[in-house]
């Protein structure tokens, strides 16, 4: 009750109209800056530190949040529109996302990810307001061991989201990881794959690898296509919504990822990608009909939707609660509210109640507006679907350069960019999927370390994965995981030939 | 066939598209002709690191400083420049020399990366302006741990070297690491090498809060408000003299513990090789009114950092005396290269 009564008077400060001026100001950027490849949540905060400073905390922080859950809802109208994710938190929209599209579903396509983020972020935002705390105390007892069983279990998804040649799938991943030893090992200080140039010493960041395999990848692919005059564009658009039917098989899988992805998110270091990625998973093996996923099945749209939103929420509290940067973005607000002053820790919702409050109430506000702006917006958008290729995909790479070039102002990007690229089109013709590679690439260098840290901790034995409770749930979820579907195909042939 | 080949020119238009615009930021930088109008246009301020790190928080806080008090007129941009502990700008910068706009914060790693074999560059390719601050490491331990002390910690190190696991961090051979070896090293811990030290990302924090580290080797003021809260035990800072206020002046330093040696995070500006004497003769007059100013005296005390001003000459000399004394540490345990 407490909590209630602390966030109506939360409620009076987010509602001040300047603050109602800044969280819309700061959503709408951020949509905008999550649309487009490379700049996510991390630079779009970045970029508003300076002006940031000129405001008081609260509008800071309302300001720079509004800008990290508003990426959330823009991040996937690339992936769906263009196959394109803006960054690591829209890859999983990409799965169904850009199917429906290209099947003319583009307009519940863009419905459903705007109904989803806003159900997700709502959702997760009530479940802050009541159990913050507690959240907090059981995530600092994710050690290194538990982390590492968390990471296999996200990894062991790209088993489940190969479609036909395992085998295939699995080179795509081993390549994946062999990208993510690239660099200085953080354990012992050695180099590793540099061959001698300083860009590489830390490590490719696995958003180039993003922009290049899919965007650079659809353009290459694309190309093809307009040469060969095969590629149609759509002329005729619909309403922005969903049908009954599509509302029908959302709901639950909304409902289900929404705790996933706040939980994951308020792990510090585990973040919206893997959030999107476990729950897509999870969805896909609930399903009744697994095989639409990756077809075009719009509940494989809606879970990781609602559980990269939530998973903004969640990372906002290890910052409130502990002073602990729960992700990149929480990072960089961290850096700006300590210049202005003020000290995210344990003491913050004691001493300054106003400014969390303030800060939560404004979460909500903002998660309406957001829902009002996009659904209109996305009616502009889908109309990127009529643009002729030969306009559009140009756009596209000109956007692909300036994205990678903006993730740490580094020329050497570029040729990272091309060569990926190329090897994603090479991966296309020879019919490797991409998607272990990129998941691969996300989590194999956490997954490394993880790993390591717990061997130096147990003294080097092995037991230590297996000691905590926490590990042994993520161990038989990877089991199942990987298990369940090998274990369903049996039965279905063994079915057959009983026959 | 024809294809393939439309493909590769299509390859070669990216690739010289690409090397242009290389081309354009490297010619971007105007040169600085006058000598007594400076300065003059927009600044450069450049932290080595991302957005929310130490280096950034320290640029960004100078740079509003300088705003805030009038000292600097022209605007100050704050740009990133990320990469290999603060090596791929030292790069960066060997491509400015004597060019004026550029200013830098660098702090222990500018010395450590280059002693461990990170980089070629060091102290010496960078034009020392003054030293501003200093943040002190830290010791601490969650509120649950059997330790209460350094000598605890040493004598569990001294009994069996593998018994006190260190988190921190920055990575092996760098500074979280080397903080905690110069403690152990003035304690008599013997095998330094041997002292196992695990490397988190940001999230350290929490793993010596759930206990799954039994120390963290950190900053005085990344960990101040769980301090202050009791979540966390500090066992002892690395400054001369007790810092700062409240709970943080109750934190005993190590040589009050008979640990004789102190260890400072300095953090100092810097500006590009061969500045022109003009803009560093500015620069010296200008930190030196700025660290005088109650605005400074604010920001210092917001972010828990110490006075440590020591003006350009005097700094220099404080930077040979530090790259002996880590040098020796890391070979100690053989990261020296």
């Amino acid at each position: 009750m407490e909590s209630f009564m602390l966030l109506m008077d939360g409620f009076t400060v987010a509602l001040q109209p300047m603050n109602l001026l800044w969280v819309t100001i700061g959503g709408v950027l951020g949509t905008i800056i999550g649309m487009l490849p490379g700049l996510g949540p991390a630079t779009g905060v970045a970029v508003l530190l300076p002006l940031t400073f000129t405001m008081g905390p609260v509008a800071a922080l309302i300001t720079m949040a509004g800008v990290y859950y508003g990426a959330m809802f823009g991040g996937s109208r690339a992936s769906i529109l263009l196959n394109t994710p803006g960054d690591g938190a829209a890859v999983a929209a990409t799965f169904d996302g850009y199917p429906m599209a290209r099947q003319g579903r583009a307009e519940a396509a863009l419905a459903i990810s705007a109904i989803a983020s806003f159900i997700g972020g709502t959702v997760a935002t009530i479940v802050m307001v009541f159990v913050s705390v507690p959240v907090a105390r059981f995530a600092i007892k994710f050690g290194a061991a538990e982390y590492f069983q968390l990471y296999v279990f996200a990894l062991a998804a790209t088993a489940s989201l190969t479609k036909g040649n395992r085998i295939k799938g699995f080179i795509s991943m081993i390549i994946g990881l062999m990208i993510a030893t690239i660099g200085i090992d953080p354990q012992s200080g050695i180099k590793r794959f540099t061959f001698g140039l300083l860009e590489l010493q830390s490590g490719i960041d696995f958003l180039v690898v993003i922009i290049a395999v899919f965007a650079l990848g659809e353009v290459f692919k694309s190309f093809q296509n307009i040469t060969e005059g095969k590629l149609n564009i759509q002329k005729k658009f619909g309403k922005i919504w969903i049908s009954r039917e599509e509302w029908k098989r959302c709901v639950w899988p909304i409902i289900r990822s929404t705790p996933i992805g706040f939980f994951v998110g308020a792990l510090p270091g585990a973040g919206g990608t893997m959030a999107s990625l476990i729950a897509y998973n999870n969805e896909r093996q609930l399903s009744k009909h697994p095989e639409e996923f990756g077809n075009g099945a719009i509940e494989g749209l809606a879970a990781p939707e609602a559980a990269n939103n939530a998973s903004s929420v969640g990372a906002m509290i290890p910052m409130l609660t502990l002073g602990i940067p729960g992700s990149g973005t929480t990072a960089v607000m961290m850096g700006a509210l300590m210049i202005l002053g003020l000290k995210p820790g344990p003491l913050l919702f004691q001493q300054q109640p106003e400014i969390v409050w303030g800060l939560i109430a404004s979460m909500f506000i903002g998660n309406i507006i957001l829902a009002v702006v996009n659904i209109p917006m996305a009616g502009g958008l889908v109309r990127i679907l009529a643009v002729p290729p030969k306009i559009l995909y140009p756009i596209i790479l000109g956007l692909s350069f300036v994205g990678a070039y903006a993730i740490s102002f580094s020329v050497m990007d570029f040729y990272f960019l091309l060569a990926f690229g190329v090897l994603g089109y090479i991966m296309e013709k020879a019919k490797i999927p991409s998607s272990p590679l990129i998941l691969a690439v996300i989590v194999g260098n956490s997954m490394e370390q993880s790993f390591r840290r717990a061997f130096v901790i147990s003294d080097g034995t092995l037991g230590i994965f297996f000691k905590s409770p926490i590990c042994i749930i993520f161990f038989a979820l990877t089991v199942i995981s990987i298990g369940y579907p090998l274990l369903k195909s049996a039965l279905v042939k063994l079915k057959e030939r009983s026959r | 066939m024809k294809k393939i080949a439309k493909m590769m020119l299509m390859l070669l238009v990216f690739a010289v598209c690409v090397g242009a615009s290389g081309m354009l930021f490297a010619s971007g930088q105007d040169e600085q002709s006058a000598v007594v109008d400076y300065p003059k246009g927009n600044l450069d301020f450049v932290a080595p690191a991302g957005a929310g790190g130490g280096w950034d928080l320290t640029i960004r806080t100078v740079a509003k400083a300088l705003k805030d008090t009038g000292l600097v007129k022209v605007p100050m941009p704050v740009r990133n420049n990320p990469g290999a502990g603060g090596a791929v700008h030292l790069a960066s910068l060997q491509e400015l020399k004597g060019e004026a706009r550029t200013i830098t914060v660098y702090s222990p790693p500018l010395i450590l990366t280059k002693l461990a074999g990170t980089t070629q560059l060091g102290y010496e390719n960078v034009t020392p302006l003054a030293r501003l601050i200093a943040d002190y490491a830290c010791f601490v331990v969650s509120a649950k741990s059997p330790y209460n002390t350094m000598a605890d910690v040493m004598n569990a190190l001294k009994k069996n070297i593998k018994s006190v696991k260190i988190g921190g961090i920055s990575s092996a051979g760098s500074m979280d690491h080397i903080q905690f070896l110069i403690m152990a090293k003035a304690a008599g811990v013997k095998n330094l090498n041997q002292i196992d030290y695990v490397s988190f990302d940001d999230s350290a924090v929490a793993m010596v809060l759930g206990g799954h580290i039994d120390l963290f080797s950190t900053g005085l003021s990344e960990v101040a408000t769980l301090i202050e809260s009791g979540d966390l035990k500090a066992l002892g800072q690395t400054a001369s003299h007790r810092v700062g206020t409240g709970v943080i002046a109750q934190i005993p330093t190590c040589q009050e513990q008979g640990i004789n040696a102190t260890f400072e995070n300095w953090r100092g500006l810097f500006g590009p090789p061969e500045m022109p004497t003009y803009a560093v003769d500015y620069w010296r007059e200008t930190l030196k009114k700025l660290v005088a100013t109650p605005e400074w005296a604010k920001a210092k005390e917001t972010n828990g950092w110490d006075d440590a001003y020591m003006d350009a000459p005097d700094f220099l000399k404080f930077l040979v005396k530090v790259n002996q004394d880590y040098s020796e540490i890391l070979r100690e345990i053989g990261m020296l290269k």
